[in-house]
């Protein structure tokens, strides 16, 4: 039989099972392992922190996306956003699974080349691209979704020194209905700035159009706004159609599905409140298809959502590495990960879970990070079980955005697995060393000690 | 100047050439070169049966007659034999010249008059206008006084000295004096019989044209002949050098009609030929009885009579149980016959005049086939039903108790294909899940009426969810209304059936579906025209607007090439349409055409005649089959007919056993680029492998590619052992 675990005894308000305002009792269900492979025995391997992706939960989400847009509408394309996460063994997972690359740099797009993505299956995006940029992706065939009036001049110039005639979208901004608004990127539909570029590109001999981009925000808990911008797309597609006798081939209406994460002052959890796949499929597909498009030439619909794709995928294994009273009382526990891993903990209450059963037995708890720095907080508050020094963790749903813009401050990148369909664990990305950095940095002679 | 007459009047030529070889049903020039001359060896009965030719085929050319006809010598051949008796029979003369020209326009008038009546019941006029152009000829010249009969040949030796002095003596004695043995002897006499040449030399001559022409048909003529030739003992038949070579080749023409020409030469075809050659007997050894009160001999009739009796019997077939197959395509020889039905039939034998799709986007599961186990039976038997399924099988979310939680629920269902509404019924409330309303059995449903006789049904839609009328055109793919879960329906599903009467609940007909991907397990596979079977992941095929416009060819489009490796500098390709619907592409340098055949997403080649070292052979084999749609990585197969991949001339041994077995194979293997093309304007590269297999070894390889872009085809490549051609598209 197994040794109990050990909970340092506390003393706590008796409450007599009757729910609170906040609610229920919250259990947090242990997470042990991921596809079979015992969190234990990944961190002795691995150290720890430590991130792991599961190919299985990949491929599933995405065939699950697929699913959802191609029984709804017959053209389908996903392109992968590189910027929610360039790890290149993800990537790879996506390209196998048939979605093309959306990059938003030069850095990217090389990266996407490296990959192996052949370049008419890059769309790059982004309002940062430079000539040699913009040649290069003229060259290999890549769709360029243009930003601004400047990057389009560019264009034109590079179509009129080439023998290749560039291949554009123009990524459009509208009002959908949702606060913020993003009018910072492409051409805006309401005031007829999307028309200017529109007529300036058909009038420019030397660029083909071959659709129309729309990114309406990001993390977009509702599904009217879809419905508006792919109406708004449609309008202008049907409009080029009948104005230039221009058939578009695809309608591109980017990402910003929610995942199930929960966003920061949301009293309902995400797993409750994100619109699924199916919802949001349905929103933008009943607009296309009731839209006044020819028979048979319905443009092919391309989306980039990243977040939704990935974030399930991602898990955070680390160690407490102490626990301790706060001034007011409150019991805080340190983790050996913090907002230099988990970017997203500025807007997420992430999940944490104990990676080893608990008892039932909950304090009010804050989870600092391993950061000499005020900031280094996962969660402010939670009832939570008594961790203590040594005890495994596990963050759910880490998967977008942390492991590009996590950071090297005050301590280094762990390593990231992969666990295949097999079980079987892969190192695909290897903890950086000191001689990572140091190889970049040089130091002048004379201050050489 | 010249030239261009030479280039106008050709198919009077061919029609001269054809009218010759079509008593073989050949047209075979080099059979043609051989005919001719033997028609000569009596020279007068020659040249009357050429004057004979020529006054046909132009007084068709003035009446107006079909000009293909013509050239095909379906009116010459009988007016040559006609020629060719009355050239024999009678003293050459004027009045003799009148009289053929009166007998070629009559013989021609009979065979159009036949054309017309027995063409109605899909049966040849054959040789009929012949023998009865003859006998009239002869019967009424029995009158004329100023007409003499030929008495040439009666003293042989002094003719032959005449015609070459002592030399063709000499030669002719020592041809007598051979050694060939009496049915042999008969069989050769039986063939110059045909061409009113009683001699063995013509014989022999006609054999060697005719083996040139089909070792089909030069098989057949010895199985009809001593075919016969066995009957007559076994019944103890007279058998004498002469008079069975009058009725000879009576045996001959039947067994090549039957056995190789009007039906696919196989064991059964062979078979049958012993069967009715005595039947040909019977009629000839009675006919002969008959007409022998009038001094009339049987000439062809027996073979006539037999041969049409024989096809018209065959119409009346309601099954191929006879394993007797007639032509699609008649190419004018029993080989070329055999291995395009052969490979038509592999290629096309599934293929269905109304291309069905799947009447929904995405990847669909068939949860129940044709013969289910759970209601499609009995009359019902041929029909689908399609759910929508997760990797692991699953058919529904969370626990699955609202019709919500099924992933088909609530998905568009579309028009399998173009048609008019004929029925809707959308009021019946969805069932609640595990719950079936067996009072409207077929729950909300659409019937599409897609041509006469042929319907299709789809059901269980959700309530109030379609969006047509009766009376609605709809047009393949077009949204109809969504998935639901009405009438007979525990859990949410699509019901797909084609039947031939427009009611709901009627019974089901057996029908493929087109161009769609299948997957069991692991990867997609494309199916040209399939029945979906149980559990199989079905999806329709997206079409690839760049390679359908490369590939979809519509009469008038223009096709340039600048060429190296050929001896064509440049080629131009032009699409067209003949008569009878036939679309083609020509070689405007060599006058080649490929044919084609266009299924909605998909292009076949189907034969190819003309220059095979012209650059449009080349683009035949390389693009002999193209679907528009694919998968990334995906490969087509197929086969070609044995004589378009092989030099005719080198498959001599092949060509005497085709019917029963082939050793030799054609292949083709097309394979797509490793990436999906969504975007038209990528550049896609089409490359793939021809081979040339003996006893299923590979003797020949030949590769080729195809490069195209958003604008059109860039260039075609081609390689094999000789040659290395670069065909760049100019236009």
């Amino acid at each position: 039989m197994e040794k109990k675990v050990f909970e340092r005894p506390v003393i706590k308000k008796l409450s007599a099972g009757m729910p609170a305002k906040f609610g229920l009792q919250v259990r947090h269900e242990p997470v042990t392992q991921i596809d079979g492979v015992p969190i234990k025995t990944l961190m002795e391997e691995y150290g720890s922190p430590l991130f792991v992706y599961s190919e299985k939960k990949i491929r599933q989400t995405y065939k699950e996306a697929c699913r959802a847009f191609s029984s709804r509408y017959p053209n389908v394309l996903f392109a992968w956003s590189y910027k929610t996460n360039y790890l290149n063994a993800v990537c790879n997972v996506f390209h196998q699974e048939g979605a093309w690359a959306e990059v938003v740099s030069g850095f990217e797009y090389q990266k996407a080349l490296v990959n192996g993505v052949s370049g008419d299956q890059i769309i790059f995006n982004g309002p940062d691209k430079s000539k040699e940029e913009l040649e290069l992706a003229v060259q290999n065939r890549s769709l360029i979704h243009i930003d601004h009036f400047d990057e389009l001049y560019d264009l034109i110039e590079i179509g009129e020194n080439s023998n290749i005639k560039p291949k554009v979208a123009i990524r459009v901004n509208m009002d959908t209905g949702i606060y913020p608004a993003w009018d910072r990127f492409g051409f805006n539909y309401e005031n007829g700035e999307a028309w200017d570029a529109l007529h300036r590109i058909m009038h420019a001999d030397n660029l083909e159009l071959l659709g129309l981009h729309t990114h309406i925000g990001t993390y977009i808990m509702g599904t009217e706004p879809y419905k508006i911008a792919a109406s708004k797309l449609a309008e202008l597609a049907i409009g080029l159609s009948s104005k230039f006798d221009h058939q578009l081939q695809y309608i591109d209406i980017g990402g910003g599905f929610a995942s199930k994460n929960t966003l920061k002052g949301v009293y309902y959890p995400g797993t409750d409140t994100a619109p699924s796949f199916e919802d949001y499929a349905d929103a933008i597909t009943s607009v296309l298809i009731k839209a006044n498009f020819r028979h048979n030439k319905l443009p092919l619909l391309i989306l980039e959502t990243g977040r939704a794709l990935i974030d399930d995928a991602g898990y955070l294994a680390g160690t407490v590495i102490a626990t301790k009273r706060l001034a007011n009382g409150q019991r805080a526990t340190i983790l050996d990960a913090g907002v230099n891993l988990l970017f997203t903990s500025f807007w997420y209450d992430h999940d944490i879970r104990p990676a080893k059963p608990m008892s039932d037995q909950t304090e009010e708890t804050a989870f600092f990070g391993p950061l000499c720095m005020n900031i280094d907080v996962i969660r402010k508050n939670m009832m939570y079980p008594l961790l203590k020094k040594g005890d495994p963790y596990v963050i759910q749903r880490v998967g977008a955005y942390n492991n590009t813009q996590w950071l090297q401050f005050i301590t280094l990148r762990p390593n990231v697995v992969m666990i295949d369909e097999k079980g079987e664990t892969h190192l695909i990305r290897k903890k950086e060393t000191l001689q990572t950095l140091n190889k970049m940095e040089s130091v002048p002679d004379h201050l050489k000690i | 100047m010249s030239l261009i007459i030479i280039k106008q009047t050709s198919w009077f030529w061919k029609g001269f050439l054809n009218s010759y070889t079509q008593i073989f049903f050949s047209d075979n020039k080099v059979f043609a070169a051989i005919l001719i001359p033997v028609t000569f060896v009596d020279f007068f009965a020659g040249l009357f049966g050429l004057i004979s030719v020529l006054i046909t085929n132009s007084a068709a050319w003035l009446i107006g007659l079909s000009r293909y006809n013509i050239q095909k010598g379906y009116y010459g051949f009988n007016s040559l034999l006609v020629g060719l008796g009355i050239g024999i029979y009678y003293e050459p003369g004027l009045v003799l010249l009148f009289l053929v020209f009166i007998a070629a326009v009559f013989t021609l008038f009979i065979s159009v008059t036949l054309e017309g009546v027995i063409g109605k019941y899909y049966l040849p006029h054959l040789s009929l206008p012949f023998v009865f152009g003859l006998w009239m000829l002869m019967l009424s010249a029995r009158e004329f006084d100023a007409l003499a009969l030929n008495e040439r040949w009666i003293y042989t030796l002094n003719d032959l000295y005449i015609f070459g002095g002592q030399s063709l003596v000499t030669v002719y004695e020592w041809w007598n004096r051979l050694s060939i043995p009496s049915p042999m002897r008969s069989y050769f006499l039986s063939l110059g019989a045909i061409l009113f040449q009683f001699s063995v030399l013509s014989g022999v001559l006609v054999a060697a044209g005719l083996l040139i022409y089909s070792r089909i048909a030069f098989s057949l003529s010895l199985l009809g002949f001593y075919g016969a030739w066995l009957f007559y003992t076994i019944i103890g038949a007279e058998i004498s050098e002469v008079g069975y070579s009058y009725v000879g080749f009576n045996y001959i023409l039947t067994a090549i009609a039957l056995g190789g020409f009007f039906i696919i030469p196989n064991i059964y075809s062979y078979l049958w030929v012993l069967l009715v050659v005595p039947m040909v007997a019977i009629v000839a050894i009675s006919l002969g009885t008959v007409l022998g009160i009038f001094y009339l001999p049987v000439y062809a009739l027996p073979f006539n009579i037999v041969v049409l009796i024989f096809l018209y019997v065959l119409q009346f077939r309601i099954n191929h149980k006879s394993r007797l197959y007639t032509y699609f395509v008649q190419r004018n020889s029993p080989e070329r016959n055999l291995y395009s039905f052969i490979n038509f039939r592999e290629r096309f034998a599934e293929h269905t005049k109304i291309p069905l799709k799947l009447p929904f986007y995405g990847e669909w599961t068939v949860t129940q086939g044709h013969n289910g186990e759970y209601t499609h039976k009995n009359d019902w038997r041929y029909a689908w039903d399609f759910e929508i399924t997760d990797e692991e099988g699953k058919t529904f979310k969370n626990e699955g108790d609202y019709t919500e939680d099924y992933f088909c629920f609530n998905k568009c269902v579309t028009a399998p294909a173009d048609g008019v509404i004929e029925d809707v019924v959308n009021d019946i409330d969805d069932n609640i899940i595990g719950e079936k309303n067996l009072e409207q059995n077929w729950g909300n449903t659409v019937i599409m009426k897609h041509s006469e006789h042929f319907y299709t049904k789809l059901s269980h839609f959700k309530k109030g969810s379609i969006q047509v009328r009766k009376g609605d055109r709809v047009r393949e793919g077009d949204a109809i209304g969504l998935c639901g879960n009405s009438g007979n329906s525990p859990y949410p599903h699509l019901h797909f059936q084609v039947q031939t009467t427009p009611y709901i609940g009627s019974k089901t007909l057996k029908h493929a579906i087109s161009n769609y991907f299948k997957r069991d397990n692991g990867l997609k596979e494309l199916v040209e025209v399939g029945i979906p079977e149980k559990d199989q992941k079905v999806s329709n095929i997206q079409i690839n607007t760049s390679l359908k416009e490369v590939f979809h060819y519509v009469p008038g489009m223009i096709m340039k090439f600048e060429v190296t490796g050929l001896k064509q500098k440049s080629a131009c390709f032009e699409v067209k349409i003949d008569n009878n619907l036939n679309r083609y592409i020509e070689c405007r340098e060599s006058g080649s055409k490929a044919y084609f055949d266009t299924a909605p997403a998909m292009i076949h080649f189907v034969h190819f005649e003309g220059d095979r070292s012209s650059l449009l052979y080349y683009y035949y084999l390389s693009a002999y089959k193209i679907s528009f749609g694919f998968e990334k990585g995906q490969t087509l197969n197929d086969t070609y007919p044995i004589h378009l991949i092989y030099h005719p001339g080198r498959i001599f041994l092949q060509d005497f056993i085709a019917p029963f077995y082939r050793y030799l194979k054609g292949s083709y293997q097309l394979n797509y680029p490793q990436k999906n093309g969504m975007i038209a304007s990528s550049e896609l590269n089409l490359n793939g492998t021809i081979q040339k297999q003996r006893f299923g070894h590979i003797t020949h390889k030949m590769t080729f590619q195809f490069v195209v872009d958003g604008k059109g085809l860039k260039k075609f490549d081609f390689s094999n052992d000789h040659v290395q051609i670069q065909a760049i598209c100019v236009q």
